[in-house]
């Protein structure tokens, strides 16, 4: 009797450690499929991956409703096949997804509708490994129901595992080797649970020789992955004699360096210059455009800088003590050398990419990182601002937009360098006679330069001056336009040196005290005036017309909601489409239209496979609207809260990935230590009413002070940050954590058939919950998303107080 | 064999069929998407009327030709809008004598049109697959085009001065050299736009020793504001 216990206990502890191992490699493949795809297309696909990952999450729950009673039957048979089966899988489908026949772009589905036929074909091959391991862990939480507490627990810690997994691994290995690697984490999960004395463990355990083998072929054999032919890596490589000269990996992505005899760089250069540009490298991250390297001390060239508008601080006086913000590849730290700046500070928060320009690429920058006026500190731009005590004479911030605009590609990027509340912290490090200087690129319809234009004259608003167009300068060349703050007036001596600036250069002055319309455009005409109308409005009473009646969003950004390239307003896209045709709008603003297309394609699709057939099956339950509104509920709030965290701790910590990662760990982690504990409460209802009352509450608490209270402490030290977000998330993930298996387990004491439906709900509604959440976020904040995720805890609540 | 001959039979049968399909799309495109957009200089419309879209664009795309969109090509590359062609060629205010210089051959479309208006085409292309498959197609029927697989940085100095300079590529910097083999009084037009979405033409104009540039606006867009306002 007792060794019976006791190998009951050891069977237990195994499927418990196979279950945690299986939640992992989900999670991490997860992850590597997001930074997979962040590579051969663009970012945003980061959320189709998610969707998908739920969809699957869902679509189990379908299949269980409908082969319950078989799979449970045969349980010792089934956990093992799906579970290596999930991991043969993950080793396959970035092989399959990678076929040229398969393989999509992003641009092409707007020019070539077969693209669309392929993007469905790739979630269809993505949907397959999450569908498997899904339903390994859907049978278990099902079979194991009685002690759901204990397996959710695996599960999350797993979960929380692969997290943590995946970020140690994009340290060194390439991403296309990933699945690889992740693939074994399911074969080994099966392999432990092989029942021994079955009449199918031979046949259990070839299976699993067989994934073996499979996985160690993808290791030896990992799949080459193709790049959009559209992204910057992939049109410079077609240049004559390109040759990629390094290559590293990092949690940021890949950044790969490429030469070309015929890759030069000068942002909008003067027309009036004659020197040629002489060949630079290129550098390159996640396959889009970084920056260029070049070198400073060319004797018989000028700096490459200094024929474009970029030059302007310089020419306006002198500017020894110089801060560049996100220095990327080290053009502006190198331009600042070349006027003379005696001291620099580059803050580049990407450490892979400092180290490669002091040791591989500094033959191509003349060793500039060694120069001994120059300071390099890997650290978030934002975070240095605050602790730093020094003071410049000019702080320099890195090109808003990209030539010939991005397409929106940026959209969804969260800017935490323009944003009005980092101009208000770069305000205190200028020395009395300093500046701020930016640039963007001339677009059309104009959105870059207006919002930049408006970001800074609400800056120069909120702190008190007087007269804010007697501290701002701003020109334009053909492609480029420089804006410079000042913290003390613009002198008339100044003022005749930024005139003679755009004389020698031909370049337009836009903003400058004693301007003369006939000034604006004496080298660089524009189609009308406008553009100069919209400008002079921004810094008039005429302001809040113009953002109210524009076409784009050209609000100043804030942490709140940091999307700085995010110009798209819905109400006015049909004035746009009667403009530039409907088959043009897409390009305007793909990011942000590509999660709008995913919500909607991933809504119907999970409405298809989870809810469809659970409702051709029947729905026999005697509390269908309490699982609708209980299971709908936490999973659309807990999907927002994850949502929002991951937003709000990049800002914290300075690095989206390093954020996700402590987001995903830290909320799993204690969400599974609550759900370890949520059978304490299944049966208590007033227990539940509680701890559902406790979230939203701490919800409602988040959404008021959580950006306030980040934002103050955001300069402290790692060990106090991580204390903070600890403390903030540990409490309320510990009690998010209870009421999915308090309710599973109420329920298969009430009613087991409406487990499969709770399964498939709470998966459906996390599916769109992903994407929606972003989309709430960008349109009015973060803070409305944590309403709306206590709003959603509401629904559970009124579900305990009422139905059970 | 028997197949073989049957498939040619019908091509045979059917190519003049074709032909004038293609020729009546051409004529429709030529009246709705660009003289209603505003494009009138004859010369410039006889040449869209004449030319054959179709050939240029690879044989996936060939059905979509005469769509008013850009089209993909290849390599990253697009076959830009007709409206695009036709009003970057009129800018340059063609004459039947002029020299004129294309960088970035592309599909090989524009300098087919330049071709059926002005006296010399010169023509280069970066991207070797590119370059060879328009000459291909310029060699027999557009002979007063030369195509070049170099870096287009440098210009074509031997032919030069030109009348006016074509940049369908376009860089974030405006060579030079381009602006030095620019006669005086000549027009350089650059597209400046994301792909598929041309927003924007600098047209370049080189003028008593000074060079200036003018934004055009294929698609004039006239914000809301402006619309309120008046």
């Amino acid at each position: 009797m007792h060794n019976s216990t006791q190998s009951k206990d050891h069977s237990s502890t195994r499927l418990m450690l196979s279950l945690g191992i299986l939640s992992a490699a989900i999670i991490a493949f997860q992850l590597a499929l997001m930074q997979i795809l962040s590579i051969v297309q663009w970012h945003h696909f980061a959320y189709m991956v998610i969707s998908v990952a739920m969809l699957g999450f869902g679509a189990a729950g379908t299949v269980l409703a409908f082969f319950r009673q078989r799979l449970l039957q045969g349980i010792g048979w089934w956990l093992p096949v799906l579970m290596i089966s999930c991991g043969i899988s993950m080793s396959l489908v970035v092989y399959l997804s990678q076929l040229s026949f398969i393989r999509f772009d992003s641009y092409m589905l707007f020019a070539n509708y077969t693209h669309i036929g392929r993007l469905l074909l790739t979630y269809l091959l993505f949907f397959i490994p999450f569908l498997l391991g899904a339903l390994a862990i859907g049978l278990v939480f099902d079979h194991y129901v009685a002690i759901i507490g204990k397996v959710y627990f695996a599960n999350l810690l797993g979960s929380a595992a692969g997290g943590l997994l995946l970020l140690a691994l994009l340290w060194y290995l390439y991403p296309n080797r990933l699945p690889a690697i992740i693939s074994w984490l399911p074969v080994i999960a099966g392999a432990m649970i092989i029942p021994q004395l079955h009449k199918r463990t031979g046949a259990l355990r070839l299976f699993a020789l067989l994934a073996c083998v499979m996985c160690a072929l993808t290791i030896v054999f990992p799949p080459t992955l193709h790049l959009s032919q559209f992204k910057d890596l992939s049109k410079t490589l077609l240049l004559p004699e390109a040759a990629i000269k390094m290559e590293r990996t990092s949690p940021y992505g890949p950044i790969q360096a490429v030469s070309s005899p015929v890759l030069r760089y000068a942002p909008g250069m003067s027309l009036a210059a004659e020197q040629p540009v002489t060949a630079s490298t290129a550098v390159f991250l996640n396959g889009d455009w970084l920056g260029a390297v070049a070198g400073y001390n060319q004797a018989d060239t000028t700096f490459v800088l200094h024929n474009t508008s970029f030059d302007l601080p310089y020419k306006m006086a002198d500017r020894k003590d110089v801060l560049v913000l996100q220095a990327g590849t080290g053009l502006e730290v190198a331009h600042a050398l070349s006027r003379q700046a005696t001291r620099i500070v580059a803050i580049e928060p990407n450490a892979v990419l400092t180290t490669a320009l002091q040791q591989t690429l500094s033959a191509d920058n003349d060793s500039l990182f060694y120069h001994p006026a120059i300071s390099v500190h890997t650290t978030d731009p934002r975070i240095f601002l605050l602790t730093d005590t020094a003071y410049y004479d000019l702080i320099h911030l890195p090109m808003a937009g990209s030539f010939g605009g991005s397409a929106g590609l940026y959209a969804l990027h969260q800017q935490y360098l323009l944003t009005k509340d980092a101009f208000m912290h770069m305000w205190p490090r200028l020395q009395e006679d300093g500046a701020i200087s930016i640039s963007a690129w001339m677009d059309y319809p104009v959105r870059h330069p207006l919002k930049l234009a408006a970001t800074l004259a609400e800056v120069l608003e909120a702190l008190n001056i007087r007269q804010p167009r007697q501290h701002i300068t701003a020109i334009r060349s053909w492609s480029t336009i420089s804006f410079v703050i000042t913290k003390r007036p613009l002198t008339t001596a100044v003022v005749q040196n930024i005139r003679r600036f755009c004389n020698q250069w031909q370049f337009d002055p836009v903003l400058l005290p004693g301007l003369q319309p006939g000034e604006r455009a004496r080298y660089h005409f524009l189609q009308d005036s406008s553009f100069f109308q919209h400008i002079d409005a921004l810094f008039s009473n005429d302001r809040n017309a113009l953002y109210a009646n524009y076409d784009f969003n050209i609000k100043p950004a804030t942490d709140e909601r940091p999307y700085f390239s995010q110009f798209i307003r819905w109400k006015n896209l049909s004035h746009l489409a009667a403009y530039f045709g409907n088959r043009s709008i897409p390009f305007f603003e793909i990011g942000y239209l590509l999660v709008v297309i995913t919500l909607v394609q991933i809504a119907v699709v999970s409405f298809v496979l989870v809810l469809l057939p659970l409702f051709r099956r029947g729905w026999k339950g005697k509390h269908k609207t309490g699982v609708l509104l209980y299971f709908g509920g936490i999973g659309l709030g807990y999907m927002f809260v994850e949502m929002v965290f991951i937003q709000h701790f990049t800002f914290y910590f300075g690095h989206p990935v390093y954020a996700a990662a402590a987001v995903i760990t830290v909320l799993l982690f204690f969400s599974g230590c609550g759900s370890y504990m949520a059978g304490r409460f299944a049966g208590n209802k007033k227990a539940m009413v509680i701890i559902t009352a406790i979230i939203i509450v701490l919800l409602c608490i988040y959404a008021t002070v959580l950006m306030p209270l980040l934002q103050q402490t955001k300069h402290s030290a790692l060990p106090v940050k991580t204390g903070v977000v600890l403390l903030l998330t540990a409490p309320l993930a510990f009690c998010m954590g209870i009421p999915f298996p308090a309710a599973l387990s109420w329920l298969a004491r009430m009613e087991a058939t409406d487990i499969p439906w709770a399964w498939g709900l709470n998966g459906c509604v996390s599916v769109i919950s992903t994407a929606l959440a972003t989309i709430i976020a960008v349109e009015a904040g973060a803070a409305l998303v944590l309403w709306l995720a206590a709003l959603a805890y509401c629904l559970p609540l009124v579900v305990w107080s009422r139905w059970l | 064999m028997l197949s073989t001959i049957c498939y040619i039979g019908l091509f045979l049968l059917l190519a003049p069929w074709q032909e004038d399909v293609y020729k009546a799309k051409r004529e429709k495109m030529v009246s709705q998407q660009i003289q209603r957009r505003g494009v009138k200089d004859p010369v410039v419309l006889k040449a869209m009327r004449t030319v054959k879209r179709h050939e240029f664009v690879p044989a996936d795309q060939t059905k979509n030709a005469y769509d008013d969109r850009p089209l993909p090509i290849g390599y990253g590359q697009t076959i830009s809008q007709p409206y695009i062609v036709a009003y970057m060629t009129e800018v340059i205010k063609p004459q039947s004598h002029f020299k004129v210089l294309e960088i970035g051959t592309g599909s090989g479309y524009q300098a087919a049109i330049l071709s059926a208006i002005v006296k010399e085409v010169y023509t280069i292309e970066i991207v070797p697959e590119l370059g060879k498959s328009a000459t291909e197609k310029l060699k027999t029927n557009y002979r007063n085009v030369q195509v070049k697989i170099s870096d287009g940085y440098h210009g074509w100095k031997e032919n030069g001065p030109y009348d006016a300079i074509v940049v369908t590529a376009a860089a974030e910097h405006i060579p030079p050299p381009l602006i030095s083999q620019l006669k005086e009084g000549g027009k350089m037009v650059i597209p400046v736009g994301s792909t598929f979405l041309t927003q924007m033409l600098i047209l370049v104009e080189k003028k008593n020793g000074s060079t200036t540039t003018k934004n055009l606006l294929p698609v004039t867009f006239v914000p809301l504001t402006r619309k309120k306002s008046e």
